[in-house]
């Protein structure tokens, strides 16, 4: 059974903002009466984490998904509560916590613009104590999964966005962490190099068993990754568990459209009593549920003769899309 | 503290900033062009001073020379560690990147002090001992070795409490972001050191060795090559510089625990 | 038409006048570093070397407090704004929009001069106070012939420098270029020393060159010593034409660059 590797228990975090009305009058006043207000970003939550899972945070801007992943890598401390990662308090950033985990965020780089890659791997090395002749095995090594050459010796500046995305991941990693947190890593990135993100997220977890958190917008990176999310709304958990039951749980129906031969076998469809989605000439479609979907089908099929049928799932997007609306799920 | 580690990161910083810095070569020219021109347009200004006296608060034009060679040296060497530093934590603070540098297993104030170098303010430096080459000439300076020690003591406390000085202005970039103008302020302040302190009236003496200690920077390693310094002043120099390295590392400190507290 | 002009300029105007005060603490600090001329002045009085320029305490104080108002207003930094949005690809909008980049640039150092003003005040209200003797009301014809010789200065500075921020279109060291230009701009304009003090070899070229008309001729004005007031306010706009014809050739010359070939 794996352990748990990262521990969080009635965490909560604030803010202290300045409150400031605009223009002339409120600069005055705020120069002269400074008001503050609190606000509660990360609100009471626990969750386990074992080691070797990949795992998603969803929810909206502002929901809390950045601040909860700071504070598990030691970026920002907590208010209140408990929480330990990889058997370390993350905010106090001692060195072999550090040594253990990575953090990647989208659109913002940590490699040196103006020298190549390769420049900026020995670096890193030499700050997490690696030796170079290692440093080197673990490039060629990382390198070849990344599918990433010659252009490790280019400028930074002379790469294009995904050969960049490339290379930021390499430097991320050349010290083989045990815990990854990634945040937005997509952002920006054309179709093709996300995909090939996700692919090697994927092939890395496999190959060293390090855990995965992710935040992302983009719904493909959460539903290739990750078994196992986490919903957040307004600095609550709204869910956590596996992916496949929030799904099932959002959009437990499935749509079949079937085209007739005549509009005869449409008044006879519509008498099988099923929710009827919408009826165009010779096709109708129904809604169906997921848990009677092959019975139903099956009857369809053998007291009707139908020219064709398309059977449709509401897009993931839409069904997570209403996660990002609506609030708790239950 | 793992010192190899810590001079083998050294090392690859200075590595990536000089071959930064050499693919524009045209900045050496120009760099060196304006450390010329500063360096007359200053012992121009020294001149229009003594142009009808011989001494002014106890020291001669040649001896005044002194201070300003100095001064050029650790010009030098504020453009060529401090000032690049400056400009890379704004820039980090900016785009949000210092998270970067929080997670790396290595200090940070190393990190955000020595990460890069502007090898064109070398040049300065060099400019800048050459002046007091030239000084030591003029002012038939004999050199022993005691004088020798206490110069580069004094030196080393100089550079400390420069860089402390510019040091409290990077950290300030946490609340403020943009230090163009702190920066300024310190620059116009620092200037004065190329002048003599007890040229200064008292109260200003006051201020130029506390608040904004030049009289440290660069009147004392001054007097010290004039053998003119006593020994309590060398020795209050080190307790300068040690007393701001000390509150240049506890303001970093309390700044990043502001930042870890704040961002969101 | 010319109603529609008018109200370009005053909102113009009002925009950066309320994102200068949202600098109120950066305008400070710059007003701050300005002090290096009361540093001067401590040297010259506390060592009694004006004596030997027939300058007295006071009317070198005087000098200084001047001095420090006309480079309160006449400083200048269009070569650093120009070049960081010319980096960061800002320049394209507003190269299409009608109405000419550089005037943009200006509506902001006016503010900023606005802004600056009362801290300017508190300063100077310090300096009457650590000097009572050297207080003195200027007459209100002085005081204007001043503002105007100051407005003059700061004209041909930010012209100086508006040419040399054009060069952003050709070269990445415009700025650079500034600072070197910068030095002269500071010993000889007299900021640090009233040109009175220079010696002769240098009074014979300087009235040649801009730089004293920057400082010393307004700040001499201000504090009651000056003579030749008609002929230096006629050079102060000979320059002004000069610098505006040849900046609107290279500016002509940078955008035809600039839409052939981008930066």
């Amino acid at each position: 059974m794996s352990k748990n590797i990262i521990e969080v228990k009635n965490i909560s975090k604030s803010f202290t903002i300045s409150a400031k009305t605009p223009g002339l009058k409120g600069t005055l006043r705020h120069f002269l009466n400074r008001k503050t207000i609190e606000k509660k970003v990360v609100k009471n939550i626990n969750f386990e984490i074992q080691e070797g899972e990949i795992v998603g945070f969803l929810g909206a801007n502002g929901a809390g998904k950045t601040t909860i992943l700071k504070i598990l890598c030691g970026l920002l401390y907590p208010t209140a509560g408990f929480i330990s990662v990889a058997g370390s308090r993350p905010f106090e950033r001692d060195k072999s916590f550090l040594e253990k985990i990575t953090l990647i965020m989208g659109q913002k780089q940590q490699l040196i613009w103006d020298i190549p890659p390769i420049d900026s791997f020995y670096l890193n090395a030499a700050i997490y104590g690696i030796e170079k002749k290692e440093a080197m095995k673990r490039i060629k090594n990382l390198s070849e999964m990344l599918e990433i050459d010659s252009e490790l010796y280019l400028p930074v500046r002379k790469l294009s966005l995904g050969q960049r995305m490339k290379a930021e991941l390499l430097a991320s990693l050349i010290h083989n962490p045990s815990i990854l947190f990634l945040d937005e890593p997509t952002l920006g990135l054309d179709i093709n190099a996300q995909a090939n993100l996700r692919k090697f997220l994927q092939i890395y977890n496999k190959q060293t068993g390090a855990t995965i958190l992710l935040t992302s917008h983009y719904m493909k990176d959460i539903t290739y990754l990750c078994r196992r999310v986490i919903c957040i709304h307004e600095g609550y958990i709204t869910y956590d568990g596996k992916l496949k039951n929030l799904l099932t749980k959002l959009s437990p129906n499935k749509d079949i459209s079937i085209i007739c031969k005549s509009s005869k076998d449409i008044d006879n469809l519509k008498k099988l009593n099923l929710e009827i989605k919408n009826i165009n000439d010779n096709q109708i479609t129904f809604t169906i549920n997921k848990l009677d979907f092959k019975n139903t089908l099956k009857n369809i099929l053998s007291k009707f003769e139908i020219e064709d049928l398309h059977i449709n799932e509401p897009p993931i997007d839409e069904v997570i899309g209403k996660i990002l609306i609506n609030k708790k799920i239950k | 503290m793992n010192i190899k580690k810590y001079l083998k990161v050294y090392y690859y910083f200075n590595y990536s900033s000089f071959s930064i810095e050499l693919e524009y070569k045209i900045n050496l020219f120009i760099d060196l062009v304006t450390s010329i021109l500063g360096l007359i347009g200053s012992v121009f200004l020294l001149s229009i001073f003594f142009s009808n006296t011989n001494e002014i608060a106890g020291w001669t034009f040649n001896q005044a020379l002194i201070i300003q060679g100095i001064y050029t040296i650790l010009n030098g060497v504020t453009n060529t560690w401090f000032n690049p530093n400056l400009k890379e934590i704004v820039k980090h603070i900016r785009e949000g990147t210092l998270d970067y540098v929080l997670l790396k297993p290595i200090d940070s104030q190393f990190w955000i002090s020595f990460n890069k170098i502007a090898p064109t303010g070398l040049i300065e430096i060099v400019l800048g001992v050459f002046v007091l080459s030239y000084c030591f000439y003029l002012n038939d300076i004999s050199f022993s070795i005691s004088s020798l020690i206490f110069l580069i003591i004094t030196l080393i406390c100089s550079v400390s409490i420069l860089y402390s000085l510019w040091f409290l202005i990077s950290t300030t970039t946490i609340w403020f972001v943009k230090t163009w103008n702190a920066t300024e302020v310190l620059r116009s302040f620092l200037y004065m050191g190329r002048f003599p302190m007890d040229s200064f009236s008292l109260s200003l003496r006051i201020f130029f060795s506390t608040v904004i200690p030049i009289t440290f920077i660069t009147t004392i390693p001054s007097e010290v090559l004039l053998g003119l310094s006593p020994e309590w002043k060398i020795i209050l120099e080190v307790f300068v510089a040690t007393t701001f390295l000390i509150i240049s590392r506890r303001f970093w400190k309390f700044a990043l625990r502001f930042y870890t507290s704040a961002s969101s | 038409m010319k109603n529609l002009s008018l109200y370009k300029l005053s909102t113009l105007f009002k925009t950066q006048y309320a994102n200068m005060l949202e600098y109120r603490a950066e305008i400070a600090l710059w007003a701050i570093s300005g002090v290096i001329p009361f540093f001067m002045l401590n040297i010259w009085t506390n060592n009694g070397l004006n004596e030997s320029i027939n300058i007295s305490n006071v009317m070198l104080s005087r000098y200084f407090l001047s001095a420090f108002f006309v480079r309160q207003f006449s400083v200048v930094w269009v070569v650093f704004t120009f070049e960081e949005d010319a980096l960061l690809g800002r320049v394209s909008p507003y190269i299409i929009q009608p109405l000419h980049p550089f005037i943009r640039y200006f509506a902001q150092h006016i503010a900023e001069q606005i802004t600056r003003f009362p801290f300017a005040l508190f300063i100077a209200i310090l300096f009457f106070i650590f000097n009572p003797q050297s207080v003195w009301i200027p007459s209100l014809l002085t005081i204007i012939i001043s503002i105007f010789s100051t407005f003059f200065s700061f004209l041909i500075q930010f012209l100086m420098q508006s040419i040399i921020a054009s060069f952003c279109f050709w070269t990445e060291k415009a700025s650079s270029i500034e600072k070197l230009l910068f030095i002269p701009t500071l010993f000889l304009s007299g900021l640090l020393a009233p040109v009175a003090s220079f010696p002769y070899y240098v009074k014979t070229w300087i009235y040649f060159t801009p730089f004293p008309y920057l400082i010393d001729f307004p700040a001499t004005i201000l504090s009651g010593n000056q003579t030749k007031i008609i002929e230096g306010i006629l050079m102060q706009l000979l320059w002004i034409i000069l610098f505006f014809f040849i900046f609107n050739k290279v500016w002509k010359s940078g955008t035809k660059k600039f839409t052939a070939m981008g930066l």
